[in-house]
């Protein structure tokens, strides 16, 4: 291991940073049985982990590690095969309003509006009507789309539609965000955009970030953590704290040595095949 | 979106052109067999001034709706729940398979025995025949409902119900429509296929009774009718349908034209 970083087999106690614990992920293995042949495959090898309040954590791994099977089962959607995820103390059993999901695919309802998309879990939650107003207003500003309020999402380019999903999770005020590669389908330009976005919300809500991803320079550049996945069956490989001082700034970070010293060391991470 | 002045008048050109070789091949057979759509418009004026054809139409048009509308009540919701649980669609799959192939006429008389000579029997066979399309597309457009859609409203909260009613109906709908509009069009074979067989009234009846009289000019008007009909249902649906789906990315280009 190069230059300092900590990298072991088993992933940092949580608090090490002054995070208390808001995600606990306990020995969670997820199979599959294999239609046709019989049989189960291993996608997820009893990932242990935990995540911080406030803490801003990256898992990367090469396509195929089932790090996006390891969020859906944090958000809830697809049940794990066995352990357990806790989150503020308790066991999770479904998906909740605590944990926001932000897709790759964006997942806007296409049959609303930008202002209709935002306000969905508002209604859903039961806001009054007034307050759900407001907050709708507040979030269009928070991701420049006033202009664009009332058009449908099939008019929209792919960073306004991540901008809305985006929105439309913060809308509803979720401790967690699950973000699932959400700046995969964009083209370079809108991404860093999108990230710089993304970071300003972060540095002023301070929620807990899970952000899947397979763009090293992407982890490093957001978070204060990174686990690193292996491929199949999925398990963690490292856990490497970003210790890169905040707030960052792109083109302070992309000549500063220590953050060109974490995007090496864990691109050659992903490289090893074990 | 604006289209050219040629392909806005494409489809009127044809039609044009399907009169115009009628009439060329009418002047040729004979007009005894086979009238020609200049000898058929004094004819069409006594019909439409007669008045007895708009009892006919009536009769007719009044079960198409009956059946459509029950089959619309019942199977659009039933096809939406069966593509979202796998109970219900292990359930209504075989009888799916059994029924689909069926022609719906064959059970005609069956119904008739069961439910007599009337509007029910006719009413019924309507709804059989309209109803297998409609759960089948409702199933298929509520099974391909992305799951990110899905999880996304779970996580804001939306319980079993709202999500059918909130998430996947909507998501369905383009697909589900598409259903609609297949079984508009069996609905109008059905309905003109049933009163031939039991010839109580209806345009189905006018047709046959008029070839019975040696009427051939009126059976060829009810012929031409029936299909006015047709395209008219089907372009007035077909608005509807763009209305209730302008937001999907998918949509298709209608068949007819364009509003």
């Amino acid at each position: 291991m190069a230059s300092g970083i900590v990298a072991s087999d088993s992933p940092l106690p949580a608090g090490e940073a002054g995070f208390p614990p808001m995600i606990e992920l306990k020995a969670v293995s997820k199979s599959y049985v294999r239609t046709g042949k019989g049989g189960t495959v291993l996608a997820l090898d009893a990932i242990t982990a935990r995540i911080g309040d406030g803490e801003f954590v990256s898992i990367v791994g090469p396509s195929g590690c089932g790090k996006s099977t390891l969020l859906y089962i944090v958000g809830g959607f697809v049940p794990a095969t066995s352990g357990q995820i806790v989150v503020q103390g308790k066991p999770i059993t479904g998906p909740g309003p605590d944990r926001g999901p932000v897709f790759q695919e964006f997942a806007l309802f296409p049959w609303k509006t930008v202002r209709e998309n935002i306000r969905f879990g508002l209604t859903e939650q039961k806001v009054p009507r007034a307050e759900a107003d407001a907050r709708v207003d507040e979030l269009l500003d928070l991701v420049h789309l006033r202009k664009y309020a009332d058009l449908y999402p099939k008019e929209l380019s792919g960073g306004m539609k991540q901008r809305v999903a985006i929105a439309r999770t913060l809308a509803y005020r979720p401790r967690t965000l699950l973000m699932d590669e959400p700046f995969g389908a964009l083209d370079a330009h809108t991404r860093a955009l999108l990230q710089d976005e993304l970071l300003q919300i972060w540095e002023r809500e301070r929620k807990t970030v899970l952000f899947i991803t397979h763009g090293v320079d992407e982890a490093v550049y957001l978070s204060d953590r990174v686990l690193v996945m292996s491929a199949a069956p999925g398990s963690l490989k490292a856990d490497i704290r970003i210790d890169l001082p905040r707030p960052r700034r792109r083109e302070e970070l992309l000549l500063n040595r220590r953050y060109q010293e974490l995007v090496i060391e864990i691109g050659r991470m992903m490289d090893n095949r074990h | 979106m604006s289209k050219s002045l040629a392909e806005r008048l494409g489809p009127l050109l044809v039609i044009i052109g399907l009169f115009l070789v009628w009439q060329a091949v009418g002047m040729m057979i004979g007009e005894d067999y086979f009238p020609t759509p200049i000898a058929l418009i004094p004819a069409m004026r006594t019909l439409l001034s007669d008045g007895d054809i708009w009892g006919d139409l009536g009769h007719s048009l009044w079960r198409l709706a009956m059946g459509f509308l029950l089959a619309i009540v019942t199977a659009a919701p039933l096809g939406i729940v069966a593509g979202r649980s796998k109970a219900v669609r292990d359930f209504i799959t075989p009888l799916l398979s059994l029924f689909y192939p069926i022609p719906k006429a064959a059970l005609i008389p069956i119904f008739m025995l069961w439910f007599g000579a009337g509007d029910l029997s006719k009413i019924l066979i309507i709804y059989l025949s309209v109803t297998l399309p409609i759960v089948y597309h409702g199933q298929q457009g509520a099974r391909s409902v992305d799951d990110k859609l899905i999880w996304s409203a779970q996580a804001m909260g939306t319980g079993r119900l709202g999500l059918l009613l909130r998430v996947v109906l909507p998501a369905a709908l383009p697909e589900l429509l598409l259903g609609v509009r297949v079984a508009l069009v069996i609905g109008l074979i059905v309905m003109i296929t049933s009163e031939m067989i039991v010839r109580q009234n209806g345009l189905g009846y006018y047709l046959f009774n008029s070839m019975d009289m040696a009427q051939y000019k009126l059976t060829y008007l009810v012929i031409v009718i029936v299909g006015a009909l047709g395209l008219v249902l089907d372009f007035g649906f077909e608005l509807i349908r763009q209305r209730l789906t302008f937001w999907s990315p998918r949509q298709r280009e209608p068949m007819v034209t364009e509003a």
